[in-house]
């Protein structure tokens, strides 16, 4: 009962939000279904004229449809940039085999007597097709459109990973920052237009032979009419474009933040962490959001933005390590520990970018930066443990666990067991509770906002100073949990506002102040 | 008066129509007649372009039918399909009047038109006018294809088996009426057939064909009592003793006794 009143409430607080998503899904739904329309229904006209054709056109589409759709909209990119063009043709692909297919096989469906007669009583080819094959076709063709339809509503929802908009800005940003309420605000409008636009079109589907001649005039026209809700909410926005991920969108210390606290007002588009940086270098963003040690800040010449105003908590990365396992072994804490501030942010980042961009081996590149420091020792094989380290799926723990395990056996009789790629926060942390894990390195920040779900004023108070949220996760851990933070390494994985350098130069923009007074001008 | 002139028809290796030549007059009834396969409704699609032969050519009225446009001369040649044919979204009056409205008639004179054919044809209108195809009896839609195929009053009338789909029953009725209609009195009518009994009835005259061929070209007394060869013999034998009964004038009893004899003699 409390989840569906705080729904309510979230779609209420929502609502301008919330249709202006609704108005975009709708119309990135219709475009590409108009476009797949006046295509695929002469094109299924042809193949049942052209047997030859036929194979090679059902067999192309067929193809398309079986490429998944994240795969899809990746090719598509690079021809395409970002945002509504490259979501238009991907859903537009999906939309074409049914339709081909459904007005082929409707008009092939139409008795042989029936089509014979047409043309014995003299009607032109073109007469036959149009007063007696589309007619008798139509609801076979209209069963097309439907299945394209419902499927369109659906993979619409991945527009919001490419700056196209719709429903899919709350369902990612929900799933990012575990928001079920915001899940399922864009979830359950998806699926009620799904049945919403299905239903409507089965009771074209199913109009007499009478009222097909008005179904056949209004369908295009409502086609017309839907598509162009896609235009309706782009409103008269700043010179720059910002391009946030779904959970930068949702967050307190993300776009929330930039609002309130720098009065920040910029035209946003939501967009995946996977093709945004790409996005921005070629010019199709100017400012993203991203972590401050990412590989690719390197890889394609971009600044991060001074937080002058703090409003993003720090990141700084530790170890963390069941205390019992620090009990047995207590070797093991001073050896982890031989890294503590060792790695500020801008090493970080080449490690990052060398694993990332230059696609070096996560562990020679651990031990290139071990032997540099000095700190290098070779495996001494012992039998003791094993010590398990797990991490999650991104370049930057990998590497991390890497160095650590070299450590632990080079300098302790320890074994190590790596656990790997054990996906988000939730995973690693459930893993290290339940003792499946013995030690990860994690963020304060993420401590603090995704584990310890922190009341909103204590963030307040805490943010912007490291010290004071390490020190306060490193006690909530150890009485809660029974979970030891050892030092932090050094560098600090925050979120950050990114530009390009040379446009930054450009425009004189140093800190987020800055980019906001910027655009305060500018208006 | 349909020329042809030695039409070959080709289905892959498989000849339909084989050289065939033959002259029909106006006003005359032919039958093609035959078993499946023979070659018949070939021939028949081809005088009104549904099928383009591979060489040879037909004349209608001294003129070629490739040089009209086959939908212009489709408008004038009526067409009876065996499974009617119907258009299922079109009403009973706007399936008759489909060529009319394709000629552009005015909507009164149509209208006139298809009540007109109805009642001939022993549909009445006011009951039957709006209904779809579904709602009628097989040997109604038939009565609707017949007159479909009348209502632009065609000089040639083209039948595919046209009473072949029927029951026994409703067979015999519709044919009465079809034979007993004013509308046929000066049209020249092609109609195929594997009914002998059919064709012995309706036919001015029956060519009857085999492999693509004319086996023989004649009056069905000619058939009857002058069969070409053993096949036309054969093809006949089940049914000589009704067709020889339905050949004779009533009271000509030497000539009844010769055809029962014969019939006798036949089952000894």
């Amino acid at each position: 009962m409390e989840q569906n009143e705080s729904l309510w409430h979230f779609m209420q607080q929502q609502s301008g939000k919330l249709l202006q998503q609704t108005m975009q899904h709708v119309g990135l739904t219709f475009i590409s279904l108009l476009i797949a329309v006046l295509i695929g229904l002469p094109l299924g006209i042809y193949i049942t004229r052209n047997k030859k054709a036929a194979g090679i056109v059902l067999g192309i589409a067929g193809i398309l449809q079986t490429i998944p759709s994240i795969a899809l909209l990746g090719f598509l990119i690079p021809l395409l940039g970002i945002g509504p063009k490259p979501a238009i043709m991907a859903l537009f692909l999906y939309a074409l085999l049914p339709i081909i297919r459904n007005t082929s096989e409707g008009i092939n469906g139409v008795d042989p007597g029936v089509k014979e007669a047409a043309l014995a009583m003299g009607m032109t080819t073109t007469q036959r097709l149009v007063k007696v094959e589309l007619v008798l076709a139509f609801p076979v063709i209209m069963a097309g459109i439907r299945t394209a339809t419902v499927i369109n509503v659906g993979v619409g929802t991945l527009a919001a990973y490419i700056a196209a908009g719709g429903l899919g800005e709350f369902i990612f940003g929900g799933i990012a920052l575990n928001n079920t309420n915001m899940i399922l605000a864009g979830a359950i409008p998806a699926a009620l237009l799904a049945i919403l636009l299905d239903f409507l079109l089965s009771l074209i589907q199913r109009t007499g032979s009478r009222g097909r001649k008005m179904a056949l005039g209004l369908l295009p026209l409502a086609l017309v009419v839907f598509s162009s809700f896609y235009l309706l909410p782009i409103g008269f926005g700043s010179r720059l474009l910002a391009g946030f991920t779904p959970e930068f969108m949702g967050r307190k210390d993300g776009d929330i933040g930039l609002r309130s606290e720098y009065g920040l007002k910029i035209r946003t588009v939501v967009i995946s962490d996977a093709v945004m940086y790409k996005a921005i270098y070629e010019h199709k963003l100017d400012v993203i959001s991203g972590y401050s040690t990412d590989g690719r800040l390197k890889a394609y010449d971009l600044i991060t933005l001074d937080d002058d105003k703090k409003i993003f908590p720090p990141y700084y990365a530790a170890p963390v390590v069941r205390n019992d396992v620090l009990t047995k072994y207590p070797e093991l804490s001073p050896v982890l520990n031989l890294l503590a501030g060792k790695i500020n942010d801008s090493i970080m980042t080449l490690l990052n970018y060398r694993v990332e961009y230059l696609n070096q081996d996560p562990e020679q590149c651990a031990r290139d930066f071990l032997v540099s420091l000095g700190l290098y020792r070779p495996p001494r094989n012992g039998a003791k443990g094993p010590v398990r380290l797990g991490s999650k799926i991104f370049p930057e723990q990998y590497i991390l666990t890497a160095i650590y395990a070299m450590l632990v056996r080079g300098y302790t009789d320890l074994q190590v067991e790596s656990k790997t790629g054990l996906g988000g926060t939730k995973i690693c942390f459930d893993a290290l509770k339940d003792g499946q894990i013995d030690m990860y390195p994690e963020y304060t920040g993420t401590a603090l906002l995704a584990i310890l779900h922190a009341p909103a004023d204590l963030v307040d108070h805490l943010a912007g100073s490291g010290d004071s949220v390490y020190a306060y996760v490193r006690d909530r851990f150890s009485r809660e949990y029974n979970l030891s933070w050892l030092d932090p390494i050094g560098f600090n994985n925050a979120y950050a506002l990114m530009m390009r350098r040379s446009q930054a130069r450009q425009l004189d923009i140093l800190t987020i102040s800055d980019l906001a007074n910027y655009l305060k001008r500018d208006r | 008066m349909i020329t042809v002139t030695n039409i070959t028809k080709r289905f892959g290796r498989h000849t339909a129509v084989d050289n065939i030549s033959f002259t029909i007059n106006e006003g005359e009834t032919v039958v093609f007649l035959g078993a499946s396969g023979c070659g018949k409704t070939t021939m028949l699609k081809m005088i009104n372009r549904l099928l383009e032969p591979d060489s040879g050519e037909i004349r209608i009225d001294g003129t070629p039918i490739t040089q009209r446009r086959p939908e212009d001369l489709r408008r004038g040649i009526g067409y009876v399909l065996q499974n009617y044919g119907l258009f299922p979204h079109y009403t009973i009056e706007e399936n008759i009047g489909i060529v009319p409205q394709l000629l552009g008639w005015k909507k009164d004179v149509l209208s006139k038109r298809v009540t007109a054919l109805m009642e001939k044809l022993q549909l009445p209108p006011e009951q039957y006018r709006s209904a779809y195809p579904a709602a009628l009896s097989g040997g109604q839609q038939q009565r609707v294809g017949i007159a479909r195929a009348l209502a632009a009053d065609p000089p040639v009338l083209l039948m595919d088996e046209p009473f072949g789909a029927l029951d026994p029953i409703t067979r015999s009725s519709v044919r009465k009426d079809f034979r007993e209609l004013d509308e046929l009195r000066a049209k020249t009518i092609i109609l195929v057939t594997h009914d002998v009994q059919e064709a012995f009835e309706l036919a001015d005259r029956i060519f009857l064909l085999d492999k693509g061929r004319i086996i023989q070209e004649g009056t069905p007394d000619d058939l009857l009592f002058r069969p070409a060869g053993d096949y036309v013999r054969l093809f006949l034998q089940e049914q000589r003793f009704q067709l020889e009964a339905m050949r004779l004038k009533a009271g000509d009893y030497p000539a009844l006794n010769r055809a029962f004899d014969n019939f006798k003699n036949r089952q000894s």
